[in-house]
């Protein structure tokens, strides 16, 4: 399943996440160039929730990309920090967000679960 | 020459060039930076009068042109001081003895491969971008793939010319006269707008340009100072100490330096190097644990991944930053192919509360600690029979035995077998039993959430009992190696039986029947454990993992031996490595032959074995705390010691802790016989 950022941020909701830390607390600003566009979204996170809104505001953490890479994120199929160490994506500020950023967005769409990826194949060494 | 991740290794006058078989060059974030720095006067080689080696980052070379054989009239002398910290710095200074004017022709011969350490063996062909800047005298080198943008930049202080294969300096120095020129080795990791990536993060704006020295002289004054009657063993406290500090590195993701693995092929973060590294040195020097912790907390898995061997709540196995990892080439920027990481993260935190007495940090830390504790169960029991076991979803790059024994044979029976996938190793069992219940503790005192502390306090008991049943062989009196995925036995002697008496999984009736394993002949070489016992058809004393002994793994089994009081054997196999250790001199290799001692009368080192490594290092400091009986008791640090004989006296002094500092005080029973002697100070 492909989802744009625009599509996925969407649908966050605001529900309690309880894959984030309690102590985790920080804003997250997603910059996405799109031609001569920029387009942003504004990630508060707290508690455990993570409320998202448009702003151009300063956060504790800048992520900057063309559009197609947060679509790639979105989707699982591009990983967070490779697209970091690659220079597709930039960062300004606080890096410890960024690894938590990693469990706003899913991992890829085919992964399985490690029993489910032993019992499917059998135990030959 | 080492500075966390940074590392420059060359030859005897301190010339580097790429070669297959060894990381020779400059290094930094998984990528080198030089691969030629070649030094002639006058088109001619230098040879070496002396090296000194400063500190670990800092080293002097006094050079003469021309080899042994005809520079002992020499008229010139060159000096060539070089330090790292975050960019490289050499200080060439020619010296002119003579009572004419010296004209030289000086050039440093400067190439660049921007090769991935990954892949040292053969360096793919990359195309350079060479720019060279006379009227600045600076040399750029640059490499781009796509966004990715590495690039070294040579300055030099002095008038210089510059072409695409290096420097000249054309000279003349006066009668009794010096010439000098400061060279500046910059290395770029490419950010937005062309900077570098680091100026753009919070954790590395504080870190420029620190200053190495004063922060080497905190370090070694914050650890205990040991005086022993045996100098020899001072002496290698001092190196391990120093060794340390040369190991440890500021990630891009956190503030604080923690240990990479070791020089040459693992200077990067590894999570079962860390945790080990951080769970031998508590004593000496704490604050490496609560930073691993957290970097290790931030980067804890978060979803299903099979390239990545990802998990929600699993610990990291390795970090790497360079070419390889960013495009994917190898599942590096962020693997987590390690069973053992996510227990011992829970074994890790507990324990340095108990020392430290820091439970906001384990307050802060409830929520990754409580993954890791879930992950055991929800994604580790992979065949549903309650046992922590692994296999790999990564069949291109992933690790086939993702234990500490991690080569891809270590894992066979008495007779060569290998077992299926999953595989149960045994010292798994005992991390996670050993996780669970420290995991109680934490849960009881510091979360306030004592149903969770009984359940887990249940589950440990349960696993205790079952692990007993199933891999205990009564015909052979100690525990098997694995059990394969059908629940059978992997029948080999090896020395994770140390694991399970570190961890106390072990009932107390086994200990000393393991413990007469442990330091018997089959095991014990005389210098160490053996990975694996002799007399079995897979046994090889230079095989890593099926008969070499390592440090790190003699010290975890000196400590189980310690735990269930067995402290003749644990007296025995520490006397062996602290023997290994000085009798080597240097830093403590990672791992060393399984040879007989008396069949060889000096340890022979293997050459995969890399050094210095934390865990070595981390294992002679934890041999020392072992053989003194440290350990924390409420809020004192108990001390019993149980020293081998001859050891002498030793004191180890200003112990840090929840107690503030301590003493500790030791001496060997021939020594307590004997008159006292003069005060060791």
């Amino acid at each position: 399943m492909s989802s744009t950022v625009d599509e996925h941020l969407r649908r966050l909701g605001s529900g309690r996440r309880s894959d984030l830390p309690e102590t985790t607390a920080g804003t997250v600003r997603l910059d996405a160039r799109d031609g001569a566009q920029t387009e942003h979204w504004y990630l508060t996170i707290a508690d455990q929730h993570i409320q998202v809104s448009r702003s151009v505001d300063d956060a504790d953490l800048v992520v900057r990309a063309e559009r197609q890479v947060f679509d790639r994120i979105a989707g699982g199929q591009l990983h967070l920090a490779a697209a970091l160490l690659r220079n597709e994506l930039t960062v300004r500020g606080d890096m410890r967000l960024l690894m938590m950023l990693r469990r706003v967005f899913p991992g890829p769409p085919d992964a399985r679960h490690p029993r489910q990826a032993a019992a499917a194949r059998g135990g030959r060494p | 020459m080492i500075a966390g991740n940074t590392f420059a290794i060359g030859d005897a006058q301190g010339d580097m060039e790429a070669d297959p078989g060894e990381p020779f060059g400059l290094f930094s974030f998984d990528t080198r930076f030089l691969s030629r720095w070649v030094l002639t006067v006058d088109g001619e080689r230098l040879g070496t009068l002396s090296r000194d080696d400063l500190t670990h980052f800092e080293t002097r070379f006094v050079l003469v042109p021309g080899t042994a054989s005809h520079y002992v009239d020499a008229d010139v002398s060159v000096i060539r001081h070089r330090s790292v910290e975050d960019a490289f710095s050499e200080q060439l200074i020619v010296l002119n003895h003579a009572a004419e004017p010296a004209d030289l022709t000086v050039r440093i011969g400067i190439g660049v491969d921007f090769a991935d350490t990954s892949e040292i063996a053969q360096p793919r062909p990359r195309s350079v971008v060479v720019n060279p800047d006379p009227a600045r005298g600076v040399l750029r080198l640059r490499y781009e793939r796509e966004r990715f943008v590495r690039e070294t930049t040579v300055a030099s202080s002095a008038p210089v010319e510059v072409d695409d294969t290096g420097m000249t300096f054309r000279i003349r120095v006066e009668p009794n006269g010096q010439w000098r020129t400061d060279l500046r080795v910059t290395m770029t990791i490419g950010g937005e707008g062309g900077r570098d990536l680091r100026e753009s993060l919070q954790s590395h704006r504080h870190q420029v340009r620190r200053e190495m020295r004063e922060d080497l002289r905190d370090w070694r004054e914050a650890a205990p100072r040991l005086i022993a009657e045996r100098p020899a063993v001072t002496e290698l406290y001092e190196r391990c100490l120093a060794d340390l500090a040369a190991l440890r590195y500021v990630p891009l993701a956190y503030t604080g330096r923690i240990p990479v693995a070791g020089l040459p092929w693992a200077m990067a973060l590894y999570g079962r190097d860390s945790l080990l590294t951080c769970l031998q040195t508590l004593p000496f020097t704490p604050e490496l644990a609560p930073r691993t912790l957290r970097m290790l907390a931030l980067l804890q898995g978060g979803q299903l991944d099979d390239e990545h061997e990802e998990e929600p709540g699993k610990i990291l196995a390795e970090l790497r930053y360079g070419e390889a990892a960013a495009f994917g080439e190898k599942p590096t920027a962020l693997y987590y192919g390690a069973a053992d990481t996510t227990p011992l993260f829970v074994v890790l935190l507990d324990e340095y509360e108990r020392w430290s007495g820091d439970t906001v940090l384990v307050r802060q830390l409830r929520h990754p600690a409580r993954m890791a504790l879930d992950w055991i169960d929800e994604y580790a029991n992979l065949t549903g029979d309650g046992y922590l076991r692994y296999q790999r979803r990564n069949d291109r790059h992933g690790t086939a035995n993702q234990c500490w024994k991690d080569s891809t044979g270590a894992i066979v029976d008495r007779h060569g077998r290998e077992p299926g996938f999953p595989r149960a190793t045994c010292e798994l069992q005992g991390y996670a039993y050993d996780a669970k219940r420290r995991g109680a503790r934490l849960a009881r005192e510091v979360w306030g959430d004592p149903a969770y502390a009984d359940r887990l306090e249940r589950e440990a008991a349960a696993l205790k009992s079952r692990f007993d049943a199933d891999f205990w062989l009564p015909d052979r009196g100690y525990y098997a190696l694995a059990l394969g995925p059908d629940g059978e036995p992997v029948d080999a002697l090896t020395s994770n039986i140390g694991h399970l008496m570190w961890s106390g999984i072990v009932p107390d009736h086994r200990a000393g029947a393991l413990a007469d394993h442990l330091a018997g002949p089959d095991l014990f070489s005389g210098w160490g454990v053996r990975t694996y016992a002799a007399g079995q058809r897979p046994y090889n004393p230079v095989g890593s993992h099926l008969g070499a002994v390592w440090p790190s793994d003699n010290a975890l089994a000196v400590a189980g031996l310690r735990r269930y009081g067995c402290d003749p054997q644990a007296a025995r196999i520490a006397d062996g490595m602290l023997a290994m250790a000085c009798t080597l001199g240097g830093p403590v290799p990672e791992v060393i032959a399984g040879y007989p001692r008396a069949q060889t009368a000096y340890p022979v080192q293997l050459p995969v074995a890399g050094r210095p490594q934390s865990w070595s290092s981390g294992a002679l400091l934890m041999l020392l705390g072992s053989l003194l009986g440290l350990a924390p008791c409420g809020e004192n640090l108990l001390v019993n010691p149980a020293l081998p004989e001859g050891f002498g006296r030793v004191e180890l002094l200003d112990v840090p802790g929840r107690w503030g500092h301590a003493d500790a005080y030791g001496r060997d029973r021939a020594t307590d016989g004997r008159s006292r002697r003069s005060p060791l100070r």
